[in-house]
């Protein structure tokens, strides 16, 4: 095993260690529990984001319709057909699949800049229908259901046992997205993002390529978003909209794209940021804002990018996206190509 | 012998009032090292692209290996045997050179799709194939460095190497030589040579060096304006007066 697989797996395992922990840590840093779900499932939702960003070339602007449609897909169907826990969760995955599997076409006809437009246009197409359609979802007051009990049982999960079902998907999507991106699918969409004409001329059919990837994104972030509608116990029509497909993007390149962990770190940053200073200030969005341009003029590569960096450059690498794809890989952010 | 494997037939393509190449047939046969040549902007690249499936035509047709491609995707094209290069080398920069070579090669042998590791013994196949391909262009030293890091030419032969993966029997070179210095250009050449030579390949290069062109090709298009100027051997190419008249200049030729 090479080093920097073992220093990743160690890292790893201190990072579960400490998750399981939270529970008993975050009363004493003043933070809910609540919060602390909620930084794992942006940090999945990040993850899908990161698969599409950092691993596939393409910048997805209106992802969060995903997410929402996770969200919708859990509270609808329990509002309407009183479906169960995991019933709920697999039913808001499916509608985020479906959604993906509608739009996805639409969206492979462009690349670059002209994919993000269409992705942001196709997402709000979601959020419309949402504000809408008030008999069903409630429109713009979002509608408010409760967390269901798990199949079988009459339990009810409440916040504590939540976090900890949460960490359990939070792990299980991280090895699936760390066996995702080393099998030879996921290096072909790492050639996808490095240049995708000479992809092509390799044989790879990339519309194909993307549009499963887009699926996988849309499904994980179909998982965050119904947990997130369980988490809250609300769907409103903000969860859809490009607002929140923004601050996963922020999350994904603020923790470092391309990277396993660096969408956990993103989130982590923003959403225990954003609770600290949404208490503290009123104009809590601008030094977030300016974190975020800071990242991307000074170390577009992001937080855990730039120290994965650092450390290959001083073992006398090249770098750590130059490293072997067959022997690990972590993808390299290059600056996004219109 | 003139066993036709590549063929295109009237093909045109306009650029909105551009008549980049128009009405353009050329065959090519099997085995052979064939070689466009023009002034800048006689549509060579243009034509080039058309042929490759970069560009859609206007109209004409395409045949391979007897099989009508004019409007077959790209990806089609290169399962049936087509490999080409670009003028300005289209590599995977942030790749080591096998990296590099590995993507195409797990394309070749249908593994680019997988979800699963590749077993052991694909692994091996993969791994020799690549090992062969290193040597070839002569870049084993520098097999885990990326790409991007490499010389110019170093550069090129990696893109040689990553078109040979997918196991081409056509290669289309554009412009392999452009903007090589002097003792990059013999090194490229002689793996140009080989492809043809030790690998029995089909080679159609475009190119603007004219002493590579004589060299290296058997047969030669010269392209002026989007038209066929002239088309034939080497010798008939250097003796001809139009094309003299065109581009060439006498002294390169006598001098060859």
């Amino acid at each position: 095993m090479r080093m920097s697989n073992r220093a990743g797996l160690i890292a790893a395992l201190v990072l579960l260690v400490l998750l399981i922990l939270t529970p008993q840590i975050a009363p004493l840093l003043h933070l809910a529990i609540s919060v602390c779900t909620e930084v794992l499932l942006f940090a999945i939702a990040a993850m899908a984001v990161n698969l599409l960003i950092g691993y596939t070339g393409v910048l997805p602007f209106g992802n969060a319709a995903f997410f929402g449609l996770g969200a919708y897909g859990a509270g609808l169907t329990i509002q309407f057909w009183h479906v169960k826990f995991f019933s709920s969760i697999g039913l808001g995955v499916l509608a985020a699949l479906i959604g993906a599997f509608l739009i996805g076409p639409f969206l492979l006809r462009r690349r670059g800049i002209y994919f993000s437009l269409l992705f942001i246009a196709f997402g709000q197409v979601f959020y419309f229908l949402a504000y809408r359609f008030t008999d069903i979802t409630g429109g713009e007051d979002g509608m408010n259901f409760a967390r269901p009990v798990i199949e079988g049982t009459s339990f009810s999960p409440p916040d504590g046992s939540f976090y900890y079902m949460m960490l359990g998907f939070f792990v299980l999507i991280g090895i699936l997205f760390w066996l995702l991106v080393r099998s030879p699918f996921g290096r072909s969409l790492i050639a996808i993002k490095e240049n995708e004409t000479r992809a092509r001329y390799l044989g790879l059919d990339t519309d194909r390529f993307i549009f499963v990837a887009l699926l996988i994104s849309a499904a994980i972030e179909g998982l965050a978003g119904a947990c997130y509608g369980l988490s809250i116990m609300f769907a409103d029509p903000l969860q859809l909209d490009w607002h929140q497909s923004g601050n996963f993007v922020l999350m994904t390149i603020l923790g470092g794209s391309g990277t396993i962990f660096g969408p956990f770190i993103g989130s982590l940053i923003f959403v225990i940021g954003s609770d600290i200073l949404s208490s503290a200030i009123p104009w809590w969005q601008i030094p977030l804002g300016a974190l975020f341009v800071v990242c991307v003029l000074g170390f577009p590569k992001g937080i855990l990018g730039t120290i994965l960096d650092a450390l290959e450059k001083r073992r006398g690498g090249f770098g750590y996206e130059a490293r072997d794809t067959l022997h690990g890989t972590v993808a390299s952010e290059r600056e996004i190509q219109p | 012998m003139s066993d036709v494997i590549f063929q295109a037939e009237n093909i045109v393509k306009h650029f909105g009032g551009v008549h980049a190449v128009e009405d353009v047939s050329l065959s090519v046969i099997a085995g052979s090292i064939q070689a466009i040549i023009g002034p800048n902007g006689a549509g060579k690249s243009t034509l080039f692209n058309a042929l490759s499936g970069f560009y859609k035509c206007d109209s004409g047709k395409v045949t391979f290996k007897g099989v009508d491609i004019t409007t077959a995707p790209i990806h089609r094209r290169i399962a049936m045997g087509m490999g080409r290069t670009f003028q300005t080398s289209s590599i995977f920069p942030n790749l080591s050179v096998y990296d590099n070579l590995l993507i195409g090669l797990q394309s070749a042998a249908n593994l680019a799709f997988r979800f699963r590791p590749v077993d052991a013994t694909q692994h091996k196949t993969i791994e020799e194939k690549a090992e062969r391909l290193l040597d070839f262009v002569n870049l084993k030293a520098s097999a885990h460095r990326p790409v991007a890091e490499l010389a110019h030419g170093s550069q090129r032969l990696c893109e040689i190497a990553m078109s040979l993966s997918t196991d081409p029997v056509l290669v289309m070179l554009d412009e392999p030589m452009a903007g090589l210095a002097h003792a990059e250009t013999t090194r490229v050449v002689e793996v140009i040579r080989k492809l043809h030579s030790e690998l029995g390949l089909t080679v159609l290069f475009v190119e603007h060096n004219m002493r590579v062109v004589l060299s290296l090709a058997q047969r030669i298009m010269v392209l002026d304006r989007g038209r066929v100027l002239a088309e034939g051997t080497p010798a008939e190419i250097s003796a001809n007066e139009a094309v003299r008249d065109a581009y060439i200049g006498k002294e390169v030729i006598e001098s060859v």
